[in-house]
């Protein structure tokens, strides 16, 4: 019991006093003695199997690239979700116009998921009432209540009436952001969706008067 | 010591380890029956834990199961407490929390967390080595059908034997996956194909087969030389640890009762039968020792038999069987209780401060900041989370905004749902001759009324301020004629 803590040499385990089939390694390192004794089966086993798993499967992902990387494997990923994105774009797009905007905005089911949408994203720069004011403070963003439109008219140039601006462009500006980098309107299409930016778009347009529509409009909003 | 290796029979040594033989094979064990206090307190303890395993994912509080890892939302719910992956820091505390209690344990009982508390024990000893007792027999039985001849009799004993092995290992596998998935959502899955969740089919199958693998076949192999934690509670033992140890000053020598000057040991071998790991105890402490006390049972049996004192084998401290002083308190127990302390006082603190609600304030995408009209402009977002079960009104400050300063934030949008989170931008402006370059703004969120305050800090940029002062109105060259 207390071999270890007594003299070393006392102690020390004799050959010949072993049971038959356990060999003595005949160094001694600090009092201590190794046996010689075989690995359980089941342990040279297990370390013969994973030699060969690896061996396969270092042929397999090094030599033959039966296996995605990690990096060809995240490519595809990121490349699965812009083609998503983009067919979730197109499929909305094939149904959606100017007209179909501005029946969204008089649907006071769709202002009203937009209000939420534009309470949450965009009240910080165009304030709750679309002026772009918060008492007498200037905010960043361009007024969406007035009369005047940049970037969205139909013909891209001269600012008029909400009439003559084309939402189609309002809802690409949301989508994309704003053609000058300078002025800081990001790119929302990333965070919400084009779904959700059309909604917004509606949202939006709810303060302006609509053009004679070809529909009946579902409901009138204020 | 006589040697006599025999198929069915061994004795235990020093030299090698019981369970493999001579050519590496292997050395199954049957270990006796065995009655008494420790065995019964063990059985008690272990059905204690077995029914916290199985009943935690049925307890709901707070709405969700006692303990669930919802790994897929990155909720975590223990106890009522919901975490997110944020708070993953934690782990650190109670990861070596339960590290120097294993310490502090075990360097003062040795290895009890092996004998009585261990997953790997519980299952083994009051579960599947009970489905063998219940189908195969006693020891003598059990051996004696492992080496009968491969007859109709034993084949059905064993598919019975092996299906409840196979059945408990499923069932132990099912009920680990439901504190990942919830048991409603683990019961769907086992509605619908494998092909359906196949991941979570794969994990339960691999798990069923491991379980199955450890309790049926490997056992004791697993304690005796693979377990990491055998080996460091082996380290952290000392001559004054209580481990379970035999009186050799009592039981020596051994001899039959009533033999002239032969210790109180009868050498019946009761000890060596009822170990699980196949060691004889009187060899000494060994490495191969869990700690399960079935031989201080066995003995103090025998004992009482005789008309002997009990406690022939017992657990003591090596000085104690020496019959030395004994002691508890040592430098190391001191060392690991004060590690201890410090570990719980920072996990309590930190819990303590663990906030049911959570911020992050971030730069938006886009430009790093905007000069326009002789204003410089950051745009960042907030991101708010509530781990609460009811919405929580959040309103923001900012302590240290400069002179001239101000800033653009949405004021309804900050009510976020329970459970649920929010990303509000704002905007902070401060007029050109006001900035006198980058800073540190400090954004104070407050969660509810009085409630919790999370003070975040985030760098105010611009361009250089001497750009404003070369050119005092830099926005304004559009508008000149």
């Amino acid at each position: 019991m207390s071999q270890i803590t007594q003299d070393q040499d006392e102690h020390l385990v004799k050959p010949e006093e072993l049971p038959p089939g356990v060999d003595l390694r005949p160094h001694v390192y600090d009092g201590i003695q190794e046996y010689d004794q075989r690995l359980p089966n089941w342990w040279l086993w297990s370390l013969y199997i994973f030699i060969i798993g690896y061996g396969v499967f270092w042929l397999a992902y090094y030599q033959f690239g039966m296996f995605q990387d990690d990096e060809a494997r995240l490519a595809g990923r990121m490349q699965a979700i812009s083609v998503r994105q983009a067919a979730e774009l197109e499929s909305l797009l094939a149904e959606l116009d100017s007209d179909a905007l501005w029946r969204m905005s008089r649907n006071s089911q769709f202002v009203a998921s937009g209000k939420v949408i534009y309470t949450e994203k965009c009240v910080a720069c165009h304030a709750a009432d679309l002026s772009s004011r918060m008492g007498e403070v200037q905010l960043p963003g361009v007024p969406l209540n007035g009369r005047e439109w940049i970037y969205c008219m139909l013909d891209g140039s001269t600012p008029v009436d909400a009439v003559t601006a084309d939402p189609m462009k309002i809802f690409g500006l949301i989508h994309n952001g704003s053609p000058d980098p300078t002025k800081g309107m990001q790119a929302w299409g990333q965070d919400l969706g084009p779904r959700r930016v059309a909604e917004v778009t509606a949202y939006v347009l709810s303060y302006h008067d609509a053009p004679p529509l070809e529909a009946e409009p579902d409901d009138t909003s204020p | 010591m006589s040697h006599h290796p025999s198929p069915n029979r061994k004795t235990p040594d020093l030299v090698s380890v019981t369970t493999i033989n001579r050519d590496g094979s292997r050395f199954f064990l049957h270990p006796a029956d065995v009655r008494g206090p420790f065995t019964a307190a063990r059985r008690w303890f272990a059905l204690l834990l077995l029914a916290v395993y199985i009943l935690l994912p049925w307890i709901p509080v707070n709405g969700h199961p006692a303990v669930f890892f919802n790994v897929a939302e990155g909720r975590y719910h223990v106890m009522g407490l919901t975490f997110i992956t944020q708070d993953l820091w934690l782990l650190f505390f109670l990861i070596s929390g339960l590290g120097f209690s294993l310490f502090f344990i075990t360097s003062l009982f040795g290895r009890l967390w092996c004998g009585w508390a261990c997953p790997y024990t519980v299952f083994l000893e009051h579960v599947f080595r009970r489905i063998e007792r219940l189908t195969d027999g006693d020891a003598a039985a059990r051996r004696a059908l492992a080496a009968a001849p491969f007859t109709a009799g034993k084949a059905a004993r064993r598919i019975v034997k092996h299906s409840l092995y196979l059945l408990c290992a499923a069932g132990i596998a099912h009920l680990f996956l439901a504190y990942f998935i919830s048991l409603p959502t683990l019961y769907e899955y086992m509605h619908q194909g494998p092909l359906a969740h196949w991941k979570s089919f794969v994990l339960v199958f691999g798990l069923t087969g491991a379980l199955y693998f450890s309790f049926a076949w490997f056992r004791e192999q697993f304690c005796i030389i693979l377990c990491p934690y055998g080996r460091i509670q082996s380290a952290l033992t000392d001559d004054d640890t209580t481990i379970i140890g035999y009186d050799s000053g009592r039981g020596e020598p051994r001899g039959r009762k009533g033999t002239a000057g032969a210790g109180d040991c009868i050498d019946c071998r009761r000890c060596v039968q009822v170990c699980p790991t196949g060691i004889d105890i009187r060899n000494g402490l060994q490495l191969e020792c869990i700690g399960c006390a079935a031989c201080i049972d066995a003995c103090d049996e025998i004992m009482v038999k005789v008309d002997r004192p009990r406690g022939l084998v017992r657990y003591d401290s090596l000085n104690g069987l020496e019959g030395r002083r004994r002691r508890i308190l040592r430098p190391r127990i001191v060392l690991y209780s004060v590690l201890l302390a410090a570990g719980l006082a920072a996990l309590t603190l930190s819990l303590g401060r663990l906030s049911p609600v959570h911020a992050v304030v971030n730069r938006m995408a886009g430009m790093p900041f905007y000069v326009h009209e002789g204003e410089v402009r950051n745009q960042y977002k907030l991101q708010l989370v509530n781990k609460r079960n009811t919405g929580v009104d959040f309103t923001v400050e900012f302590p240290n905004l400069p002179d001239g300063a101000r800033y653009s934030i949405s004021g309804d949008a900050l009510r976020v749902p329970p459970q649920d989170e929010a990303e509000i931008p704002f905007t902070v402006t401060i007029g050109h001759r006001d900035f006198d370059g980058p800073f540190d703004l400090e954004v104070l969120v407050r969660a509810g009324d009085g409630g919790r305050q999370l003070y975040r800090s985030i760098r105010f940029l611009g361009p250089d301020p001497r750009f404003f002062q070369v050119d005092p109105e830099p926005d304004q060259e559009e508008e000149a004629p």
